[in-house]
């Protein structure tokens, strides 16, 4: 959303972009020198879509819903807070309490939560407090024993060997054995069960185990990002599994039985679903007797909720969005934490025509007004990104700087390689138009007005554009933007695993082979990247070696590569913003692991 | 009569038949599926998606997954979830009896309040009551579900505290009288834009009868104004605005998305919203068929209500 607020110590937009206007207008309206009617029109006169049209009302209207203005307190209890870094577990002042029931808000119910076939993050955000792994991230991307208490990879990277810890209990009072493990692996390979994924796993030839105590995995590969799959993957006791495919599948998908810290005993469609301490957990029971989910699937039901105190926190697949944050700031025993995430929104340019040449990318980058948006319509909640790793992951270069917003240098660089205006301002060559189609995602106002900031940008210096919305089924299906052979780039955001294996967005494997194909480098459905062969190499040679120091330096030339290239316009990394009561301690969110990771640690103060 | 409904009865399965195949074309004409994202999903291999394809059936030509699913149907099998792998009965069932509470709340409000409002407004033709009516049913028809209910939120749940935000349960209560109070905000929101309506159907079909002879010969023959308004004028308005009630008892259907997930209210509304989003076709047919039978019956109702109305109307 556009900030009301007039600073004019930091201009809004660089010179050459017609959106210093929008800023004016915002202000003359507020100032009260301009009507609503005279808004819109003027706006419509500077060429203003009307869906921002729209947001500049909003953000000038005087009772603007739930959006705490900080110079003009609304009453007695507005207060003015900030976002908090989530990079600790919360600790309120207080003494802790023993017991207590959380309630907490999601905006989405669990479709399944069979671990092997849920495609929701609410599924994986309650699976994290239920079910346990070998192995588990902490928030700062560590991996930390769990079911196994060690670890060792042998010398050919080939056979993994874990310590399992004793005197575990599943919630159906089963001891863990590695048999557990071994029916897990046999369960996601068998077919009529139809595991979503099976990565990292079928990469197995054999698990064993010499005494019970030690698990001996050897694999078929070297395959770096093994760990990350397999090591962080759900394991089911064998008595489940043991149920067959079909029946494990329904059964267990709403009743899983593992050995977290908390039990499932309730699950009420579309209302709730309610878990409970398990007692025998082998880390000690959780501090809260009981967490119940409450499923709100509006986000403004969500904050009422908030308010009210009915719930006590957000988090999770139902945290807020940059744009909910404000009204969140204004409810005073409510608490806005802040983390990064592993998504970034990104602009892909499908390579064809005019989008094969590396300078015309390297000129819409610059062309891209991407920190402005970031400040503006984000309102500074998102990151910055130069490529496809987050930073403060142990892969992200560091040494590469975003290119600046640079409409003159963009205008060079399609100049230089002879794309130039034609009598009605549009670049072309040899005949050929400059013509774009900007896609993005149906009903996020968020894409919305940043397509459209973009599209003004891009139109202003010669290149014609225009915006098309559609919903994502479309999108992705056969019927999508990809698979037309017209210059398009697509606004949307991929989220990126533990590990840093990105051979799924570049690797040439990866390119689909018809539109119902499979596979995530879809800019390279025409032709294949200038650069492919190169980011082949790399790509593939960074899973072939389990030395962290070696794939660093891979993963370093890689992101240098994509920002020199651009295949892609990289935007920003998205964030989180759960929202907690005030009295609630030990919590500690992150992108590297799902909303009940560490229930066990939470409590209440009194 | 009993001869009568069995007959509409029976012709209500061709129609449910055609409904079924219409909705399963049109939901197969809608770009995308239920497997459009499976495609862009790193951790999934080409030949894990054609496997989950066929176990869904969806590798089959679309004739035959009809007439599958019809054969299905016609043994009370609507198939199992593509998302949550247990039967769509059972998928439906949860949460079906939820939404007949909240359209029956919500039906039986805006009834009593229309019928109340319309002839009180129409025996003062332009008074003081019957331009108050006026002002709230327009502005009751002009309103949209997601504000107003948001609005109702907000000054009953947050400002008063007299009724929780949503929700159909406080935590760890199931009684009746916690029942109501988290039905009272739902139920008016969804019973506010009929209540607007039909009060002014009331009001006019009202007005027309209290013109007619046989009420001046009620009044002739010195019967309480009471018992002309509400014994003979009411019975002979009703019979038109029972019509209005059945067309529009699938807008109840229709609000029911809205109101649900405004309120989080666990119904079948939801259930379609959501099913739609990942294209769960078994849901959306199972769903779909379901609210073709709830239409047929409203108007059969509709219809036996004819007859208890006015005696010269025989089946």
């Amino acid at each position: 959303m556009i900030d009301p607020v007039s600073r004019p110590d930091r201009p809004m937009w660089d010179d050459g972009v017609q959106p210093q206007t929008i800023n004016e207008l915002i202000q003359a309206r507020i100032d009260g020198r301009l009507s609503r009617r005279d808004l819109v029109r003027r706006a419509a006169q500077i060429g203003i879509a009307a869906p921002v049209i729209g947001v500049m009302l909003h953000a000038t209207s005087d009772d603007a819903f739930g959006a705490p203005n900080p110079g003009r307190p609304s009453g007695a209890t507005a207060r003015f807070q900030e976002t908090v870094p989530a990079d600790k577990a919360t600790a309120p002042e207080g003494a802790p309490q023993t017991g207590g029931t959380l309630s907490i808000g999601t905006n989405e119910e669990p479709d399944t939560l069979n671990p092997y076939v849920t495609q929701l993050v609410t599924s994986s955000d309650i699976l994290a407090g239920v079910m346990s792994r070998l192995l588990k991230y902490d928030s700062t991307q560590q991996l930390q024993p769990d079911l196994a208490t060690g670890y060792e990879i042998a010398e050919d990277g080939l056979t993994y060997t874990f310590n399992l810890r004793g005197g575990v209990k599943f919630h159906n009072g089963d001891p863990f054995t590695p048999q557990d493990v071994i029916d897990t692996w046999k369960m996601i390979m068998n077919p009529d069960f139809g595991a979503f994924s099976q990565l990292g796993w079928e990469k197995i030839k054999d698990i064993t185990s010499p005494d019970g105590e030690r698990l001996v995995i050897t694999t078929t590969e070297v395959f770096a990002p093994f760990l990350s799959y397999v090591g962080s993957d759900y394991i089911s006791p064998a008595k489940e599994l043991a149920k067959g495919p079909e029946k494990f599948k329904q059964e267990f998908g709403r009743a899983p039985v593992g050995s977290g810290p908390m039990k499932l005993v309730e699950w009420t469609a579309k209302q709730q679903v309610t878990l409970e301490k398990f007692p025998e957990y082998f880390g000690g029971p959780a501090k809260l007797d009981k967490i119940i989910l409450r499923i709100l699937p509006d986000d403004n039901t969500q904050l009422v909720q908030l308010r009210t105190g009915e719930i006590q926190m957000v988090g999770g697949a139902g945290a807020l969005g940059a744009t909910r944050v404000d009204e969140a700031l204004g409810i005073e025993n409510i608490t806005v934490l802040e983390h990064a995430t592993l998504g970034w929104s990104h602009l892909d340019l499908k390579h064809i025509d005019f989008l094969r040449e590396t300078k015309v990318r390297q000129a819409l980058d610059f062309a891209t007004p991407t920190q402005q948006i970031i400040d503006k319509l984000l309102k500074g909640r998102a990151v910055i990104s130069v490529a496809d790793q987050a930073p403060g992951s142990w892969a992200f270069n560091p040494d590469i700087q975003p290119r600046p917003f640079d409409t003159k240098q963009a205008e060079a660089l399609l100049d230089e390689v002879g794309l130039v205006k034609g009598s009605d301002g549009v670049r072309e060559r040899d005949g050929k138009k400059f013509e774009m189609e900007l896609w993005g995602i149906a009903g996020s106002t968020e894409a919305q007005q940043i397509i459209q900031v973009i599209a003004q940008s891009w139109n202003g210096i010669g290149i014609k554009t225009s915006p098309q919305f559609q919903d994502v089924s479309t999108i992705w299906g056969p019927e999508g933007y990809q698979f037309t052979d017209k210059m398009t780039a697509c606004l949307y955001s991929w989220f990126n695993s533990n590990d840093p294996d990105d051979m799924f967005y570049w690797h040439s494997s990866q390119i689909p082979d018809s539109p119902t194909g499979t596979g995530g480098n879809l800019p390279a459905y025409f032709h294949e990247y200038n650069f492919q062969a190169q980011i082949d190499d790399l790509t593939s040679r960074a899973v072939k070696t389990t030395d962290q120091e070696e794939r660093k330096q891979l993963y370093f030339q890689i992101q240098q590569l994509l920002h020199d290239e651009v295949p892609v316009i990289f935007m920003y990394w998205g964030k989180s913003f759960p929202a907690i009561a005030k009295n609630i301690g030990g919590f500690w969110p992150s992108a590297f692991n799902r909303l009940l990771w560490n229930v066990q640690d939470w409590y209440l103060t009194q | 009569m009993l001869r009568y409904v069995i007959r509409r009865l029976l012709g209500a399965i061709p129609l449910l038949v055609g409904v079924s195949v219409l909705s399963f074309v049109f939901m197969q004409l809608a770009p995308g599926g239920p497997d459009a994202l499976f495609a862009r999903n790193a951790r999934m291999s080409p030949e894990q998606i054609a496997n989950i394809r066929h176990n869904m059936g969806l590798d089959r030509p679309m004739h035959e997954q009809l007439l599958v699913w019809l054969g299905n149907l016609l043994q009370g099998d609507l198939g199992i979830s593509y998302t949550q792998y247990r039967p769509v009965t059972t998928v439906i069932w949860d949460v079906f009896p939820n939404t007949v509470i909240l359209i029956t709340a919500g039906l039986l409000l805006s009834l009593v309040v229309s019928l109340v409002f319309g002839v009180l407004a129409a025996r003062r033709q332009y008074g003081f009551f019957d331009n108050v009516t006026s002002f709230v049913s327009y502005f009751g028809l002009a309103m949209p579900v997601f504000w107003f209910g948001l609005m109702l939120q907000l000054l009953f749940a947050v400002k008063l505290g007299w009724l929780p935000s949503a929700n159909m349960h406080s935590i760890g209560e199931d009684g009746f009288w916690d029942l109501l109070k988290h039905l009272a905000l739902p139920a008016f929101t969804i019973a506010i834009g009929s209540i607007a309506g039909w009060s002014r159907y009331v009001r006019s079909s009202t007005l027309e009868v209290l013109g007619q002879d046989y009420v001046r010969t009620a009044r002739a023959k010195g019967l309480r104004e009471q018992r002309v308004v509400w014994g003979h004028v009411l019975k002979n308005a009703l019979i038109p605005f029972v019509t209005v009630v059945s067309i529009d008892i699938p807008l109840y259907l229709t609000g029911a998305v809205l109101t649900e997930t405004v309120y989080a209210w666990p119904g079948m509304g939801r259930l379609f919203f959501d099913s739609l989003a990942v294209r769960d076709y078994p849901v959306l047919m199972g769903t779909l068929v379901l609210g073709a039978v709830l239409i047929v019956l409203g108007n059969l109702v509709a219809d036996i209500l004819y007859g208890l109305l006015d005696p010269r109307i025989k089946y």
